[in-house]
């Protein structure tokens, strides 16, 4: 699967998590609505998720101009689906006050992403 | 619960309809910025002006605390949130018409704020009688039922912390936990304020005026205090009127006696009998009574008593049809024979009921709660008829007065709040509907009451019946009030003379008895 096929997949499936997140707004769920940290937990899903798709389509044409790390793509790759999915587990069940397990796949998740930059950046200057 | 009183907490209007005349004395709150006031203009034309500092209560009604001299003092007027008025204090106590505008005013240091706050330490100077009160929390919050917990907070600042405390369900949180301790410990965390008590030994007094209340969630409530009974007295004092002529609890606040009486208390194992929380929920439900939606069904009854979970069984046990409203257990065995705050709750002291101990010993049972139109003796005869077992040796009383339906005989022979629990009961505050006709002349007679309570209810109940017409005001002036009911007797005027007529006859054999209400 290349990076700009796993983007573009990313930015639809997310963009279609928020129509579902708006129906459930629109239809008054109340497990949706009456939870305040699930809320934000599943828009930051959908905001995550949809953004950093977009990132995997720029890191994805940025691969014509200079040739990115392995680990670098690899990173990108990994930690836009663990970020995302990991909001979204932890909102579908959570304790009181606090994020569900699932919320441990985000900063791992994170650190990804921000090695994955980190090092498309490096390449990018190495290669100009 | 108390709150610093801000535009963003107080409930009370303010601004709209905001004056309100009683005992010839107008007040008018108003607020000034942030700020709130009540100002009372006697009728010499003296003025007095109290600055609203706290308020206490948020669901029911809102009473209001203004610093004078550096010391709390409740006020005489509250709010009352649920029919959005203002209202005197005097309206909500067990005390006859007076002309003491400010019967109800008291300090706030030395009685409210020992249950309305976490661990409250008023700091008594001996010398000077007065206090300098400092709380824990403001209002009822975390502390009243987890107990001292800066330690767990500070340890569960961590989220590692707080995993690793789900993920092997630790012990050692550093806080009390209601549901993890025995039934009686859990059951004394709400006893604490839930069933009015007295210092153990009395001089103990003396070290929660000055330091504060010693107790923490968790410990030995027996150790500190003993509950207030029937047969309590401080100096002179009793408290007997608080309790039914049996010993059962007739306010709010003492549903830790009413619980320790129960049967399902007394006879369940100990460490793991009834208790607040097998009904009660303080974090999820309704935030009225704090229970969860499934908890207001017989469900928490069934969990002990499972025989009764087929419809047929049920219809056996209540002889009543097992969807009616004869068939919930809360009806028949916590019946809303309890008064707090403006209204009428289930008892605590969840029992069998008895119509013979209306006869013997004026107990209201739970089965004229819903046939207000039939009389004790049927309904001691119902009882032999259905349960031989148990009410083989029960007989019917010989005083005729019992041969009379229940719900006008307790609503004018009664005292005050047998007589306010008739009106709540008729005017269809609890589960029963009745037939308006019936019932409106009762009620419109009982609004003559010389106890502004007993009119509230009898006034909520002809509002409930009749909407075409205009609620009486149960605070207004006589000459106001009795102009109110002739309109509403213009629509019931063939019922009178026997209403009154049977008024008279049970009035004449009432007793009456103040109730100061320990909320």
């Amino acid at each position: 699967m290349s990076l700009l096929f796993q983007g573009w997949v990313s930015v639809a499936v997310w963009m279609a998590v928020g129509l579902l997140l708006e129906g459930l707004i629109g239809y008054k769920a109340p497990a949706y609505l009456d939870d305040p940290q699930r809320r934000e937990l599943f828009r930051l899903a959908h905001a995550h998720g949809t953004l950093l798709g977009a990132v995997l389509i720029v890191a994805a044409l940025s691969a014509s101009k200079f040739a990115p790390p392995r680990a670098a793509v690899l990173a990108l790759r990994v930690g836009s689906v663990m970020m995302p999915v990991g909001f979204l587990l932890a909102g579908v069940w959570h304790p009181e006050g606090d994020p569900g397990l699932g919320i441990w796949l985000v900063p791992p998740g994170a650190l990804l992403m921000i090695f994955g930059a980190a090092a498309m950046a490096f390449s990018a200057r190495n290669k100009t | 619960m108390t709150q610093e009183a801000r535009p963003a907490t107080v409930q009370g209007d303010f601004t709209r309809d905001n004056t309100f005349d009683y005992l010839g004395v107008r007040a008018r709150m108003e607020r000034r910025g942030d700020r709130f006031t009540m100002t009372l203009t006697f009728a010499e034309g003296r003025q007095q002006v109290f600055t609203i500092d706290r308020t206490v209560g948020s669901r029911r009604i809102e009473q209001y605390l203004s610093q004078q001299d550096g010391q709390y003092v409740r006020l005489p007027l509250a709010y009352d949130l649920v029919n959005r008025r203002w209202m005197s204090l005097n309206g909500s106590f067990f005390y006859p018409d007076g002309d003491n505008y400010f019967q109800h005013q008291t300090q706030w240091d030395a009685n409210c704020v020992f249950c309305h706050n976490v661990k409250a330490q008023p700091h008594l100077d001996a010398r000077t009688r007065r206090f300098a009160t400092e709380v824990t929390e403001l209002g009822i919050a975390c502390g009243a039922c987890h107990g001292a917990a800066a330690k767990h907070a500070e340890q569960a600042s961590s989220p590692f912390t707080r995993e690793w405390w789900r993920l092997t369900d630790a012990r050692d949180k550093q806080i009390v936990h209601p549901e993890k301790l025995t039934s009686e410990r859990s059951l004394m965390v709400c006893g604490h304020c839930h069933g009015q008590r007295v210092p153990q030994p009395m001089d103990r007094i003396q070290e929660i005026l000055t330091k504060g209340d010693p107790y923490n969630a968790g410990d030995d409530l027996a150790h500190f205090y003993t509950p207030v009974g029937r047969e309590t007295k401080i100096g002179e004092f009793s408290f007997a009127a608080r309790f039914w002529n049996n010993g059962a609890p007739r306010l709010t606040a003492y549903e830790y006696q009413g619980v320790l009486r129960s049967p399902c208390f007394i006879k369940g194992e100990h460490g793991n009998r009834i208790n607040c929380l097998s009904c009660h929920s303080m974090h999820a439900g309704d935030v009225r009574g704090q229970i969860k939606p499934e908890n207001r069904t017989d469900k928490p009854c069934l969990a002990c008593h499972q025989q009764y979970q087929p419809p047929a069984k049920l219809a056996a046990h209540t002889r009543h049809g097992a969807d009616s409203i004869g068939s919930r257990c809360y009806n028949c065995h916590m019946p809303r024979v309890v008064y707090g705050i403006m209204s009428f709750h289930p008892t605590h002291e969840i029992s069998v009921p008895d119509p013979q101990l209306t006869a013997s010993q004026s107990v209201p049972n739970a089965c004229n709660q819903c046939h207000l139109d039939k009389s004790v003796n049927w309904a001691i005869a119902a009882s032999q008829r259905f349960w031989p077992r148990r009410f083989a040796a029960a007989a019917p009383s010989q005083d005729e007065i019992f041969n009379l339906p229940e719900g006008p005989r307790a609503l004018f022979m009664g005292d005050a709040l047998t007589r306010a629990m008739a009106a709540d009961a008729m005017g269809g505050g609890g589960p029963m509907k009745v037939d308006p006709h019936w019932v409106a002349p009762y009620l419109l007679e009982a609004f003559s009451d010389n106890y502004p309570i007993v009119r509230f209810f009898a006034a909520q109940g002809l509002a409930n019946y009749n909407r075409s017409l205009l609620k009486p005001d149960y605070l207004a002036a006589p000459g106001a009030r009795q102009m109110a009911l002739a309109q509403w007797w213009a629509s019931y005027a063939a019922s009178r003379p026997q209403t009154v007529s049977l008024a008279d006859k049970l009035r004449a054999r009432r007793i009456n008895v103040d109730i100061e209400v320990g909320e």
